[in-house]
């Protein structure tokens, strides 16, 4: 598999409750520990708070790091639900960054995706491949 | 009078309103009241954009609210009136909107704010805004949803929130 020679994309997973927490440690539970990707909750936040919660996380250094080297980095953000305060306060925190994708619907598979297809050279390609995943992974595995 | 629902909610439009108020109330439209939000288009197409097709939506300032109400522009309409703050509902009430009964919905922990509900934090500004909707003859009551916990909201409660100051 091609290796791009940038910084890997960080990912940020933003639910309700804790959903996201969840996902992630479960993920790294599947994979082992995973740099570069949060979670964070809406719980107790008012959208205001929310979306200066994420524009912190996308001015964060790929390191993780509050610095301002202004080394770019690609992001990804995963929502449990489009139509939240997840979703609105994400797209306005994103604005018009061309290296932030935004995908609603996150699951298991998803994340999975994104840990191991995130190096793996275009972002657009790498975010249409977690997308496939997510809808793959949803599907009638028995009854009637 | 055709508002279904006049709710106070710091998170403004979000799946309680669009999916669980919406789902119970079935408005033809909601009607957020933002100055800040109605002046600029990208957030206005943002908020728009997370409510279901079969809901129309308008956003406009508190002013332009009013008179949308106070004219009748929405009559035969079921209308979701939302605001972010008590403030704001204040204001629609004092320039003609009449509200017999206000929805405190959600006002989230912020610096400076005390929890009067688990899901109601107030400052003195909210207090003062509260209170002068009781004043008007509104009702409140704080219910983040239909079918949760509904806790009415008096001029006593206020009073006691405000002496925690």
């Amino acid at each position: 598999m091609e290796k791009s020679t940038l910084p890997p994309v960080r990912g940020l997973v933003i639910t309700h409750g804790d959903i996201g927490r969840e996902l992630v440690r479960v993920t790294e539970m599947i994979l082992g520990p995973v740099a570069g990707l949060t979670a964070m909750s809406n719980s107790g936040k008012a959208a205001p708070d929310i979306t200066a919660a994420i524009q912190a996380w996308l001015a964060e250094e790929p390191d993780g790091s509050a610095g301002a080297t202004g080394q770019s980095s690609r992001k990804l953000i995963l929502l449990d639900d489009y139509g939240g305060s997840c979703a609105t306060c994400a797209q306005l925190a994103r604005g018009h960054d061309p290296d932030c994708a935004i995908i609603s619907g996150v699951n298991l598979a998803m994340l999975l995706g994104f840990v191991t297809w995130r190096e793996s050279g275009d972002f657009e390609n790498v975010v249409g491949k977690i997308v496939q995943k997510g809808r793959e992974a949803i599907t009638r595995v028995g009854g009637r | 009078m055709p508002v279904v629902l006049a709710r106070i909610d710091d998170r403004l439009i979000h799946g309680q309103v669009t999916v669980g108020w919406s789902e119970q109330l079935k408005p033809d439209r909601i009607l957020l009241a933002n100055n800040a939000i109605a002046a600029d288009p990208w957030q206005t197409r943002v908020y728009s954009s997370t409510v279901p097709p079969k809901i129309k939506v308008s956003i406009l300032s508190v002013a332009r609210a009013a008179a949308s109400l106070a004219d009748n522009e929405l009559a035969g309409e079921r209308v979701l009136l939302l605001t972010g703050s008590a403030e704001e509902m204040s204001e629609l009430m004092r320039i003609g909107v009449p509200l017999s009964e206000v929805n405190v919905g959600g006002l989230h922990f912020s610096s400076g704010k005390q929890e009067m509900l688990p899901f109601v934090y107030v400052d003195h500004q909210d207090l003062k805004a509260l209170g002068r909707l009781l004043e008007m003859g509104a009702t409140l009551s704080a219910q983040q949803v239909p079918g949760g916990r509904e806790y009415p909201l008096d001029k006593d409660q206020i009073r006691e929130m405000g002496d925690q100051f």
